[in-house]
């Protein structure tokens, strides 16, 4: 049988399909295996707590939905002391932690404070949230901000070192080389559009922020055509996301250029998205005698 | 308690499920009472006998039980079924008063006593209008509500003193307490109104801030 089976820089994955940071949490594994997934990518944490954004922070358009949750977080020290140790007890597939900063320095800061906990397989830079005012996609969208800190991030860890960036910036493969050069081992592409939805008839912004992050199904497209664009232009790999529902939206995305995705909206009309993609992707490809590494940036 | 549902037919397939109070339960059977205000609730309002309908839950918390008080329950718009049925679960032990408030005249169910903005049935105002006497008259010593965020935020104005129980209506994602999407300022932090809700204890409630 077709192992599915796959690499993301320095870790090996035993299923494609992953999360999406910030859409998941551990109470779905009541309604599926974790093995399901290759990889479980925590909420982004930042040093301090956050908040997160007032009310209402969500709304479903016409295709896919808007968000505005501000990157709510316990803090790292909170985190490390009450969330840390029950995720290591839970799971059994490797821990990938989300984090951000709002300064080179305080990335680092959150880094160091990570790096001597055990147990964790690897990190995901959230260099692209579009829902905070100085973190986020002020540090994704400048080439040099991120050769920098992903230099100064690799120099202290040789645990995979995942880039996620926004396509919301002018030139993605321009910022995905640079993270590249600067050490990442892997990129995740990409976080949420920009969006925005108006009440028509009294003018009033359907979430408290006027602009904020746009997930599922409407932005595959432009998801699908970054995720090619970038895989011509590096050569370490890409965790695909961005409207992903189902495995032949899986399937395009391998073609693309995506060693592996990440569900996340997915989850909101399917809880059992997971599951459904990754026995279907494991049946199409034994079907059809292929293997991931036989699609893997071969689209045409 | 509520249940996050939808229709099962192939046009909601990538839209999000929707959460939906209990509006009966008994005998293995559960009901809901549900309100066309777009296309998901409308594919609902569509299903035909045999229909798939899928459903995740129970989910949330519920009202508290309560033995010999004087309760007066108070719903607004689709803030009815959940206090409707709570009339039925506390009936036997307290003395339960629900008054109930809408529009018009189409978003009026049995109650005790009715208003509706327009004055097409029932008494014409807001649902809030009278709380301060009915509390005085009937010596209520505990307020549930469930409705719109500016009715639950006038009662509560009205209430305060009383024990006062808000089951809190929010736009949600998950349902399950990932996605915060739901989230409401509580106490000195934000909850959720899927996982920690969706009742709350209302002066823990940072109105203001909604």
């Amino acid at each position: 049988m077709k192992s599915l089976a796959t690499s993301l820089g320095r870790l090996r994955l035993k299923s494609p399909v992953t999360v999406a940071s910030g859409t998941f949490d551990p109470d779905y594994f009541e309604l599926f295996d974790q093995d399901v997934l290759g990889a479980y990518t925590t909420k982004t944490i930042t040093l301090a707590p956050k908040a997160g954004n007032p009310h209402p922070r969500l709304y479903e358009t016409e295709a896919g939905l808007l968000n505005s949750i501000g990157l709510q977080n316990p803090g790292l020290k909170a985190w490390l002391n009450e969330d840390l140790p029950s995720l290591l007890d839970l799971l059994r597939i490797p821990l990938i932690v989300s984090f951000s900063g709002s300064s080179e320095d305080e990335f680092l800061r959150i880094l160091e404070g990570l790096e001597v906990q055990d147990g964790i397989a690897g990190y995901e830079v959230n260099v692209s949230c579009p829902n905070v005012a100085r973190e986020g996609i002020a540090f994704g969208a400048d080439p040099d901000v991120v050769f920098s800190l992903a230099s100064r991030l690799s120099a202290i860890t040789q645990r995979e070192l995942i880039f996620k960036f926004s396509p919301n910036v002018t030139n993605i493969a321009c910022i995905a080389q640079a993270a590249e050069s600067g050490g990442a081992s892997s990129l995740a592409l990409i976080n949420t559009l920009y969006g925005s939805a108006i009440d028509w008839k009294t003018g009033r912004f359907r979430i408290s922020s006027p602009v904020c992050g746009y997930s599922g199904i409407g932005i595959k497209p432009v998801a699908l055509a970054l995720c090619h664009k970038v895989a011509q232009m590096v050569t370490i790999p890409i965790l695909a996301l961005g409207g992903i529902h189902n495995w032949r939206d899986a399937l395009e995305f391998f073609w693309a250029g995506a060693s592996a995705i990440a569900l996340g909206t997915a989850f909101y009309s399917d809880p059992l998205a997971a599951v459904k993609l990754r026995d279907s992707l494991e049946k199409h490809l034994r079907e059809n005698d292929l293997s991931l590494s036989d699609i893997i940036g071969k689209a045409r | 308690m509520f249940f996050e549902i939808k229709a099962g037919s192939p046009s909601q397939a990538r839209r999000l499920f929707k959460p939906v109070s209990v509006f009966e339960a008994h005998d293995g059977e559960i009901a809901f009472l549900i309100k066309v205000v777009g296309p998901g609730t409308q594919a609902l309002a569509d299903l035909k006998r045999g229909d798939p309908l899928l459903l995740t839950g129970p989910l949330g918390n519920s009202f508290l039980e309560l033995q010999g008080k004087k309760v007066l329950l108070v719903s607004g718009g689709i803030g009815y079924p959940p206090l409707a049925w709570l009339k039925q679960v506390l009936e036997p032990e307290n003395k339960v008063i629900h008054i109930h408030g809408g529009a018009c005249v189409t978003d009026v169910f049995p109650c005790d006593r009715a208003y509706t903005l327009d004055g097409s049935f029932g008494i014409q105002g807001l649902v809030t209008r009278d709380v301060r006497e009915i509390i005085k008259a009937e010596n209520i010593d505990t307020v549930c509500s469930c409705g719109p965020i500016p009715m639950l935020k006038a009662l509560q104005s009205c209430v305060s003193g009383l024990l006062h129980y808000a089951s809190l209506e929010a736009y949600m994602a998950c349902g399950l307490g990932a996605c915060h999407g739901c989230a409401v300022p509580v106490g000195e932090g934000w909850q959720r109104v899927c996982k920690e809700g969706p009742v709350f204890e209302a002066s823990a409630i940072r109105w203001e801030e909604l």
